[in-house]
Order: structure tokens, then sequence, then C-alpha cells
């Protein structure tokens, strides 16, 4: 493994996966003690689920990507797939995560904006690794 | 990355969430801090039992007991706010929206008008009542308006025009309050705090009430949850045996302690003790669920005796003679009157269900209609038992054993005494007998026959009416015409719901009298009960009926009764009804005897009934 943005997707999947981890025994730990400043917010409970849910597969994702990108992603865009999955894998559960501080009764606080950033970021990670006919072999 | 770095990530997340949620908003003092709310107590409300139990609260989430009473905010309040003017009763009121808020520009009493801002509505399933804030402070009195919103007829009423009272251009005949009547029944844990109600007259009282939840939620039913909460927040204590988890469940409760938790509020009930009102008035109900009813309350019957001197009919009015309640609320001493329930095992919840089923009735399918009394009593449904088609509406277990002889928010319902017709009993008590009122044209000595042929068993005919009506007639239409408030009501009712349609050829022209009735709930059923006619038969009475309005001043709707009158033996024959048996007061013409019909309404009393809705 060369690539260092490949590299780097192996690391922030490992660092993902080492936060998100945590998080969910937090919220279980939350749910064991009932905790009522957690429990009673339906909205905080819904985002952080989710924020545990995203990050954990989406770090588990990042390791199935350095593990397989120099075999079946076209070099010449291995690094910009690299680059867009790291951020969206970051942001989406992150913004999940702060959509549930400070959040209303009813609304996520503004962190949520986040979420569709870290999506788009996923989508063009997509579209960038899908192989084309112009493709060398990705070796 | 070092081993150092690795670890500190570890432990990120943990920290992050200790933060957020010790410098967070906190979702606890943020509900309890609400106005109106108060849960310092034994107290904590729906959202503390949500975590631990999504599926019951997203069951009673969705029931109409939720919305009982809700604060005036977009989505609670279902009326049409649209500005423009109703007229009732000699005045008119604008329901309007304003910012946001809503709002009723009303006659202020003293010749001229005022605005009042809806705070509070009660009700969500038949009508929604509205709540000005006519005190200093959040809490304090809570006045009642004078238009509800209707949400099956989807339009405006006013007060006078859907409890059993003859038309009155008093707009102040049902002014009442909030903090000390509907307090009590259509919240959770109620506390009216009534500033010295002994002393303070009603005009003037004020209070600070307060409620641990708005509308009948968790805690109405299974008790104070704090404790419960507080136990089981260590998870060793989750293993405790049901008895010790501080909560009540109504179903593994005792028969009786499992009906008084409806019974707590379906049923009309002063203090046990005198002196205990106070202690309602200003702390509130002391029943929790799992006490003995009795222990804190009296259910009324019909030999309740008024406190007040000048109406000693007060409690008997709303009982048939024979005790069996004819208002809505007292479903509790129904049930207690029942054979169901004194040689059985029925609680409420044989029948009903707070977490399933349609919210209508609050009814699992398999126990709609003839399934609730299936489970008791298999294999009735034939011919030999009830003497009917076993497919038809006769057949119904619900037809004969709870008919629709209870009048309450502007419709009838059923009986919760449950037990088989009688009809020298009934007639003589005054109250609808089941067999009439499917057999329109028919007299309560032909159902007593008919009863005596089907049972076995020997039935006698009644000997007379309380309102001294003909016993010779059809039992149902001298009811409709000769009987008081509640069984022209009862009637009118009935007459929409015919099994035989061939009956509409009489019931109809009658039907049309009962348009003219003094009272306007009473006109309103028999509205409906022709609008359904209409719908099944296709009279050509559609337009007219659409039109007509019971609400409406008396010179319009007298012209209105009139012209449905004249052309209405046209429409019944021109819809190929059969010509109506003799003894209906209608000939084989289909013209209707009017001076027959006027000597059945010189019969009719004119006495208002008290419902205590």
């Amino acid at each position: 493994m060369k690539n260092p943005d490949v590299v780097r997707a192996l690391r922030a999947g490992w660092c993902l996966l080492a936060v998100s981890l945590p998080l969910g025994v937090t919220l279980e730990a939350l749910h064991g003690l009932k905790l009522r400043v957690y429990l009673e917010s339906e909205l905080r409970r819904e985002l952080w689920r989710l924020a545990h849910a995203h990050g954990t597969l989406l770090g588990i994702l990042l390791l199935v990507f350095a593990a397989l990108a120099e075999r079946h992603v076209a070099a010449t865009r291995r690094a910009a797939v690299a680059r867009d999955l790291v951020r969206g894998s970051i942001l989406l559960p992150l913004g999940f995560f702060l959509g549930g501080v400070l959040n209303g009764e009813g609304d996520p606080s503004a962190g949520i904006v986040l979420v569709p950033l870290g999506a788009i970021f996923l989508l063009a990670a997509l579209v960038r690794a899908v192989p084309r006919a112009a493709d060398e072999s990705p070796a | 990355m070092s081993r150092p770095a690795a670890l500190a990530l570890l432990v990120v997340a943990p920290l992050a969430v200790a933060a957020a949620l010790r410098f967070g908003p906190d979702p606890v003092a943020l509900a309890d801090a609400r106005p109106l709310l108060a849960r310092a107590g034994e107290y904590v409300g729906s959202d503390a039992c949500r975590a631990c139990h999504p599926d019951q609260h997203a069951s009673w989430e969705r029931t109409f007991h939720r919305t009982m009473t809700q604060r005036a905010e977009p989505g609670a309040v279902r009326g049409a706010f649209d500005g423009v003017e109703r007229s009732f009763f000699g005045a008119a009121a604008t329901p309007f929206e304003r910012d946001g808020r809503f709002w009723m520009r009303m006659p202020d009493g003293a010749g001229g008008t005022r605005e009042a801002e809806v705070a509070l509505s009660v009700g969500s399933r038949r009508y929604q009542q509205y709540f000005e804030l006519a005190g200093a402070h959040v809490g304090d009195t809570y006045r009642r308006l004078p238009l509800l919103w209707h949400l099956e007829e989807q339009r405006w009423l006013h007060l006078n025009g859907v409890f059993l009272a003859p038309d009155s251009d008093d707009w102040s005949t049902h002014a009442s309050t909030w903090n000390a009547n509907c307090i009590f029944c259509h919240n959770t844990g109620p506390a009216p705090r009534l500033v010295e109600p002994r002393t303070t007259p009603a005009a003037a009282q004020r209070a600070d009430s307060r409620v641990a939840e708005l509308g009948i939620a968790c805690e109405a039913c299974h008790g104070p949850g704090r404790a419960h909460v507080e136990r089981l927040s260590a998870p060793r204590a989750r293993l405790a045996p049901p008895d010790e988890l501080a909560i009540m469940n109504p179903a593994q409760l005792d028969q009786r302690e499992s009906l008084a938790v409806c019974g707590q509020c379906h049923s009309q009930r002063l203090p046990a003790e005198p002196e205990a009102l106070w202690t309602f008035l200003e702390t509130g109900p002391t029943f929790r669920p799992g006490d003995a009813l009795e222990a804190h309350v009296t259910p009324v019957t019909c030999e309740t005796v008024s406190p007040d001197p000048r109406r000693e009919e007060l409690f008997a009015a709303r009982f048939w003679r024979d005790g069996t309640a004819r208002l809505t609320a007292y479903e509790y001493l129904g049930v207690t009157q029942s054979p169901c329930f004194a040689g059985g095992e029925m609680t409420c919840g044989s029948c009903h269900t707070m977490h399933g089923g349609d919210v209508h009735g609050m009814i699992e399918p398999e126990k709609r209609g003839d399934g609730a009394c299936t489970q008791c009593h298999a294999g009735l449904d034939t011919r030999a038992h009830h003497g009917h088609e076993p497919s038809g509406a006769g057949g119904r277990c619900l037809a004969c054993h709870m008919p629709r002889i209870v009048y309450g928010i502007l419709d009838v319902h059923r009986s919760h005494r449950i037990e088989s017709p009688d009809v020298r009993r009934d007639v003589e008590a005054g109250r609808p007998n089941a067999c009439t009122h499917c057999h329109a044209g028919e007299s309560a000595a032909w159902a007593a026959a008919g009863l005596a042929r089907i049972t076995g068993r020997a039935s006698e005919a009644p000997r007379s009416r309380p309102d001294g009506g003909p016993l010779e007639l059809p039992e149902v239409l001298v009811s409709l015409h000769a009987g008081d408030a509640v069984q022209r009501a009862v009637a009118a009712r009935a007459l929409g719901e015919l099994p035989d349609a061939r009956a509409a050829a009489f019931v109809v022209p009658h039907l049309v009298v009962a348009l003219g009735d003094g009272y306007p709930s009473v006109r309103t059923l028999a509205r409906r009960a022709l609008v359904a006619l209409e719908r099944e038969l296709g009279l050509g009475l559609a337009s007219e009926l659409a039109a007509f309005d019971p609400l409406a001043p008396l010179e319009v709707r007298g012209v209105a009764v009139r012209d449905l009158l004249t052309r209405t033996a046209a429409a019944t024959r021109a819809a190929g009804l059969p010509p109506p048996p003799a003894g209906t007061l209608v000939g084989p013409d289909h013209a209707l005897d009017l001076a027959r019909v006027r000597a059945l309404l010189e019969l009719q009393s004119d006495h208002v009934i008290a419902i205590g809705e």
C-alpha cells in the first residue's frame, strides 16, 4: 500500500471506528442507567444513534476501500476517491452528532448541515470510483 | 499513530457526549418548565415513559386520550378560525387567526364585542371546545368560549345547541371554567388549586391550576411514575418482581380495582366524604390506580341526593327510571350493574384496550361487535337464541344487550349496563327498548309477545309510559314525539339506522316533524337520521336537508320544516317505498296524520337535563 491517500483512508477508518464504537457503548450505558437528560430527548437519541451507526459503517467502508483500492480503483482517480471518502465519512457522523448537541425540541442544531455536505463527498467518491471504459488496468 | 493518541481517540466520544449532556439543553427541565405543568411531585410525564416503553408510548400517542386537552397551537386546534362570522341564538361570533394564534370575537355581555384568545382546547374526536385564559397568569381561570368546532360535521356550533336544553338566546347559559370542571378528567395529575374555594363565589373564583400532563397520559392509568423511574434507573432493580416496580399495571389488578382505573373518570362521582370536595378543588383527586374507587368517591346513581334543594331532579334526570344511565360518563356504573361483572370476570379491559386496535372506541378488531361477547358466550349466535337471521342486524349481540340509549357529546351511545331486553321494564322506565328501536312500526305489546316467543319465557306488556303516551302505537314513534329530551334524541338517532329501509315510508315524515323539535340537539340528531336515510334511499330531499340548519332561527327553520313536510309524502312514494303499515300515523297515501302527531307532542315534557360534560 504505497499511495499516501489510501494509507490516510486506512488510518481514518481505524480512527472512525475508535470513536464510533465507544460512542455506541456510551449510548448503551446511558440507556442502561436510564439517564433522563438523554432518554427524554427523542430527537437527540435518534441523531446520536445515527452518528454511531454511520460512523461505524463508514469506518468499515474506509478499511474495505483501503484493502481494495489499489486493485479496483483507477490509479488516476484513486487519490481523489480516497480524499472524498475520508471527508464524507468524517463529516456525516459528525453532523449527526452535532445535530443532537444544543438541539431544540423539534429541530436538530446547526451542526446537522455537515450531514448533506458529507453525503455529497461520499457521492462524489462513488461517482469517481466507478470504472470507466477508458481506464487503464487499475494496477 | 502512537499508542497514547489511539487511546485518546477511544475516549473522544464519551467525553463529547458527557460535555453535550452537561452543557446542552436539558429536555426534562424544558418539558417541566412548560406553563401549567407541575412535576415536582410524584409525576414525571409521558416522555419519561417513552424511553423504556416506546411501543406503549406510540400506541397511546395516537389515541384521543392524549389529545383531550391541548395548548392552542397549530396542529392541535382543529376549528376553522377563518374570520367568518357565525350567528347563533340572536348573536354572532367570529373565530379568527392572528399571528399564528387563535381568537374569537364575540359579545362581551354588555352590548359590545370583545376578543378572546384561545389558550386551551378540550376534545379532539367528536367536538373541540375552546377556553380563554381569563385570569392574570397561566393557571388562573380558563373560561369556556361559546362556540365549539364539531369535528365530524366540520362546522361551528354554539354550546346552547349541543346540550339537552331548549333553544335559548342566553349566551351565558353554559359558561363554565376549566379549572373546576374539565381539569379533573381531561388531564393527568390535576391540581385545580382554586383560591379559597370555600368562601369565593364561583363567578369570582381565581386559581393557580397545574397538571402533571395535559390530556390523559400514562400516569392517569398506571399511577404516578417518579418512584418507578427513580427505582429502575439502577440496572439491578430491573430484575425485581413486578410488584416491586413501583408502578401499576391495570391488567394485573383485581376486577374491581381494574374497573376503578377507568371509573375514576368514566363515572360521574361525588367525594366519598363531603369535606373532601375542598381537597379535590385544591390539591386534586386523591384516587390513584390500584385503589378502591369507593374509598375516594361515590359514583352518582339515580338515588344520589341533589345537593341543590331547588334542583331535586339534578341526578335522577340523568337515569332511566330503572336506574340505567342515560348520559355518557356513567360507564363504570353501567358495568357494575351488569351480570357480566357481578357474576363474571368482566372489566373494561375485557373489550377495550388502551394500546391497540382502533382508537375509535379503543377496541381490538377481534373484539369489535359480537367478538366482545363471544369471548365468554360462544355459540349463542343462533336463531334459537335471538330469533333473528344470524347474519342480520337483529342477530348482533350489542343490538339487544347494549342498545344505543345513552346521550352525550351530541350523539347517542351504547349502554354499558349489559343485560337482556325486558319490554315492560324498559317502557315503564321510559327507557328505549331494543326491540322496538329496530322494529320501528311496532308497539311495546307486540315486542313483549315477540320476546316471549323467542325466549320461551313470560314477557309482560307494559301498562303505562312515564309520559302517558299511548301504548298501542309504535313505541319509538311515541318516544320521538311525546318523550322527554333524551327519549326524543335516542329515538331520532335510532330511526336513522333502520335495518329495514322499507320502514322509511313512515319514518321519514316523523323525523321531519322532529326537525321542528324545541331542543336543538334533538333537531341535529333528526337531521342526521334523515340525511342517512336520504343517502340510502335517494328520496330527492338531499338539497333541502343539506340546507337545513338545526341551529338556525325559528322562523327560518319553521319554513324549511313546513316545506319538507309538504314534499315528504311525494318523495317516499316516488322512491317506490311500500305503503306504511296501519298504526304508524302515516296513511296509505304516505300522508302524515298531523292531528294525532300534535296530540303526542302535547305530552312532551320540557325539562332541562344537566350534563356534566
